[in-house]
């Protein structure tokens, strides 16, 4: 090689390397960023029922001795079936004081689950999350993320499902707990949810037969002591 | 035609092949990074909290390299990484159909558990394979057509950016 073509091939190796250089920066920057924007943020506002140390669920009778709880996303078709089987059993429980159930609504589907579990913890705040959370299964779509929940049409549900406050429409219309579902999130990730619906029963998960079966639940419940 | 003369050209194929599915694979995670934690935990192979961060660190990588290989930039360590990626995938989805797991892969997002009889392991682990030959091949012949990577012309397989 003459003197002029080592410098050229000199040149053209410093150049490869900082491209290589530049991918590789990129591709830090990336992790971090994923890793940072899917932490818990302790700042974030939350529902009055929340609980933090409950792994930012919604709580219903914080007293009750036989804990529930439910992880769910909205736009599941499974967690649809499982409110049509078991819905109106668990909230009968729940009316009656008898389970302390924590709510974790997930939205790894996408989009219109965030709007759909943020919109939900509004009408937790006016006491008609569980109305929201029949009235939302009923109005799913069949296809995810398809436009059907906007914050217009998820202020109307509230208010069909018997939630006309003006303090949740606002609340749904300014996003107030988007945030708030990404803590859910990431302790849904600590506590290994890896498919909903997920139902842990004093900290057990329940056995798989019986999400779609009302019969082996009830038993499940008063193994647990439920009367 | 001899195999020199349409080596570059396979090389070629075989890094828009990896390059592509690596990139979209990745894309599709960073997209919903709850959802490909869910599917790495779903494998029940490593820890918890590695798990997670696995799932949100692994799509940056694949995308990564997925770049370099289109580009044909550092072809052999993007084609190693590649490769031995899609074989460690190829080891994960068959440990989770031998321990009766029912699993999506979650390889171009998604994942997590699926019913029983919604599995596609065999579709799954075959792709991988052949990704994971592709892999080999861009080893062994990374010199390829419109490439970045410069090699010399006395060395069949050298990347002189690596030595």
């Amino acid at each position: 090689m003459s003197d002029k073509k080592k410098a050229n091939h000199a040149k053209d190796t410093t150049n490869r390397n900082i491209a290589i250089g530049m991918v590789i920066f990129v591709v830090l920057v990336g992790v971090l960023f994923s890793v940072l924007s899917n932490k818990t943020n302790s700042k974030v506002s939350i529902p009055a029922s929340v609980s933090a140390t409950d792994g930012y669920g919604i709580v219903f009778n914080k007293d009750a001795k036989v804990k529930v709880d439910i992880w769910e996303d909205f736009q599941c078709p499974h967690c649809k079936e499982f409110e049509s089987v078991s819905g109106d059993y668990i909230n009968g429980l729940i009316r009656d004081g008898k389970i302390r159930a924590v709510f974790h609504p997930m939205t790894f589907i996408g989009p219109e689950s965030v709007l759909a579990a943020a919109a939900a913890a509004c009408t937790a705040d006016s006491g008609k999350f569980l109305n929201m959370h029949a009235a939302l299964y009923n109005n799913q779509s069949a296809t995810e993320n398809s436009g059907t929940w906007t914050n217009t049409t998820l202020k109307l549900l509230a208010i069909t499902a018997g939630d006309s406050s003006k303090a949740t429409a606002s609340c749904i219309d300014s996003g107030k707990y988007t945030n708030w579902t990404q803590n859910v999130e990431a302790d849904a990730a600590k506590k290994n949810v890896n498919s909903t619906p997920t139902m842990f029963i004093n900290g057990a998960k329940l056995n798989q037969a019986h999400y779609l079966d009302l019969a082996g639940l009830k038993a499940d419940f008063a193994a647990a002591g439920v009367k | 035609m001899t195999f020199s003369k349409v080596q570059p050209w396979i090389t070629l194929a075989g890094r828009i092949l990896l390059g592509v599915v690596l990139l979209l694979a990745g894309y599709l995670k960073a997209k919903s990074p709850a959802e490909a934690q869910m599917a790495v935990r779903a494998y029940e192979v490593l820890p918890v909290s590695i798990a997670n961060f696995f799932g949100l660190a692994l799509p940056w990588f694949e995308m990564g390299a997925g770049l370099l290989l289109i580009i044909g930039l550092a072809v052999r360590y993007s084609a190693l990484f590649g490769g031995a990626l899609m074989l460690l995938f190829v080891v994960a989805i068959s440990q989770a159909w031998a321990r009766g797991l029912t699993i999506d892969c979650g390889c171009f997002g998604g994942g997590g558990q699926v019913a029983a009889g919604h599995t596609k392991y065999l579709q799954e682990i075959l792709r991988d394979l052949g990704l994971t030959l592709t892999g080999v091949f861009l080893y062994r012949f990374p010199k390829g057509k419109f490439g970045i990577d410069k090699f010399e012309s006395t060395s069949e397989l050298g990347d002189n950016s690596e030595r």
